[in-house]
């Protein structure tokens, strides 16, 4: 569940984003005002339920297996999701609530000397994913976030969800995706189905509750 | 037999039962610091799942308790649902860590406590370039790790302790320890990095 060849591109684009918003008169001009979906699984359901929990990543290259600890490669953080099972006109999937805490803690993602601090200030999609292989439950959800470290808000971004039994540990799998920002933390795998480009989580575990 | 029937309709009378939505105890809390000594008592960036089983998160840019403890760049969350399939979960992530001006250091920290009816565990946890006494310890640090320190106490290193349903995981937990007359008690402890959880 691998894709080390992001890394280059992603700090790249990370970098020419950061460097953009210093040039912007208005800094929530780069977000999308949508706050839906930037697109859907293939098959999803839109059901009530709740995901859970959080944990470690070690992106790139996102596998089971750490990163040594020196390097500094990794990413933590905790999220839950309450999905309504309620569509708007649109046909978006409605959350009920849901919180993010993303924490980057690689060196090429410092800002200002700090790690990348996303936190999310609404989350107002959830829906269910069944073309996966998370044998107990999967989603795709979002809303809009903050940069902690710049106070750039009102940004877009989409997580996807993965709980693959127990431990959470080398078995359940997050993604994370901020179009803005050129951001993302995500381990897309052919061999596995589209909507599934979680990584494998490091530490923590994801936990599926499929009604709330 | 009609006390048999009598304990399926209660069953039957409480829908979460039925649904399968049993509730179980779901705790997590995490924390960046704490100094416990006679003239000390703080804890520093701490975060503990709220009783509706959502998240919780605090940080800090910046700890310094007295001389015993600083640290750079605190995050700890709590997380967790007591829903069935109940889960808990903390963590806490540290930087440039010194603890007893810079008897023990670390340039990162992270400690993870996880819990689900299925068990605990602290995968995750991991200290880089740890340092005790002036010697490396390096990343690899085996779990309740001792290493004496003459004159102060010691220290233990990625120390995880089960408990009811749950795990906690102290990644430097050092004990102050005073010798009088050939007498040896502890007079206050340190931990950097700690994280619990359980389901219960």
């Amino acid at each position: 569940m691998s894709n080390p060849r992001l890394h280059a591109g992603l700090a790249a684009t990370f970098a020419v984003a950061l460097a953009a918003w210093g040039c912007e008169a208005n800094q929530t001009s780069l977000a999308p005002a949508t706050g839906r979906p930037e697109f859907h699984f293939f098959q999803f359901e839109c059901t009530p339920f709740k995901v859970t929990g959080g944990g470690r990543i070690d992106y790139p290259p996102g596998t089971a297996d750490q990163n040594p600890p020196a390097s500094h490669e990794y990413e933590t953080f905790g999220a839950h999701v309450i999905a309504s099972g309620q569509t708007d006109a649109n046909g978006t999937c409605l959350a009920d609530k849901g919180e993010l805490e993303w924490v980057d803690h690689r060196p090429e993602m410092e800002i200002n000397g700090h790690p990348l601090n996303l936190h999310a200030t609404a989350v107002t999609f959830a829906e269910r994913a069944t073309d996966t292989d998370c044998s107990d439950g999967a989603a795709h959800w979002g809303g809009k976030l903050r940069v902690q470290n710049t106070g750039q808000e009102n940004l877009d971004f989409e997580v996807w969800d993965c709980d693959n039994g127990e431990p959470g540990a080398g078995h359940d799998g997050f993604a994370i995706r901020v179009p803005a920002l050129g951001y993302e933390v995500m381990c897309p795998d052919p061999d596995l189905p589209p909507a599934e480009p979680s990584c494998t989580l490091t530490g923590g575990n994801r936990q599926f509750h499929p009604t709330h | 037999m009609k006390i048999q029937f009598a304990g399926l309709a209660l069953l039957l009378a409480m829908p979460g039962v039925v649904a399968g939505q049993m509730r179980m105890g779901a705790s997590a809390t995490s924390y960046g610091v704490s100094v416990r000594t006679a003239n000390l008592n703080q804890t520093a960036a701490s975060a503990t799942l709220p009783g509706d089983g959502t998240l919780a998160q605090a940080q800090a840019s910046n700890v310094t308790l007295g001389s015993y403890v600083s640290a750079q760049d605190v995050f700890a969350v709590a997380t967790g649902d007591g829903d069935d399939p109940a889960d808990a979960g903390s963590s806490v992530t540290l930087e440039s860590v010194s603890v007893l001006n810079g008897l023990i250091t670390a340039d990162g920290v992270v400690a993870i406590a996880s819990s689900s009816a299925e068990g605990s565990n602290g995968d995750g946890s991991s200290l880089a370039n740890v340092t005790v006494n002036g010697v490396s310890l390096g990343d690899a640090v085996a779990p309740n790790t001792r290493v004496e320190l003459p004159g102060v106490g010691y220290v233990v290193l990625n120390e995880q302790t089960t408990t009811p349903g749950g795990i906690t995981v102290n990644m430097i937990h050092v004990v102050l320890q005073q010798s009088v007359l050939g007498v040896t008690r502890t007079t206050g402890e340190i931990v950097v990095g700690s994280a619990s959880s359980s389901v219960n």
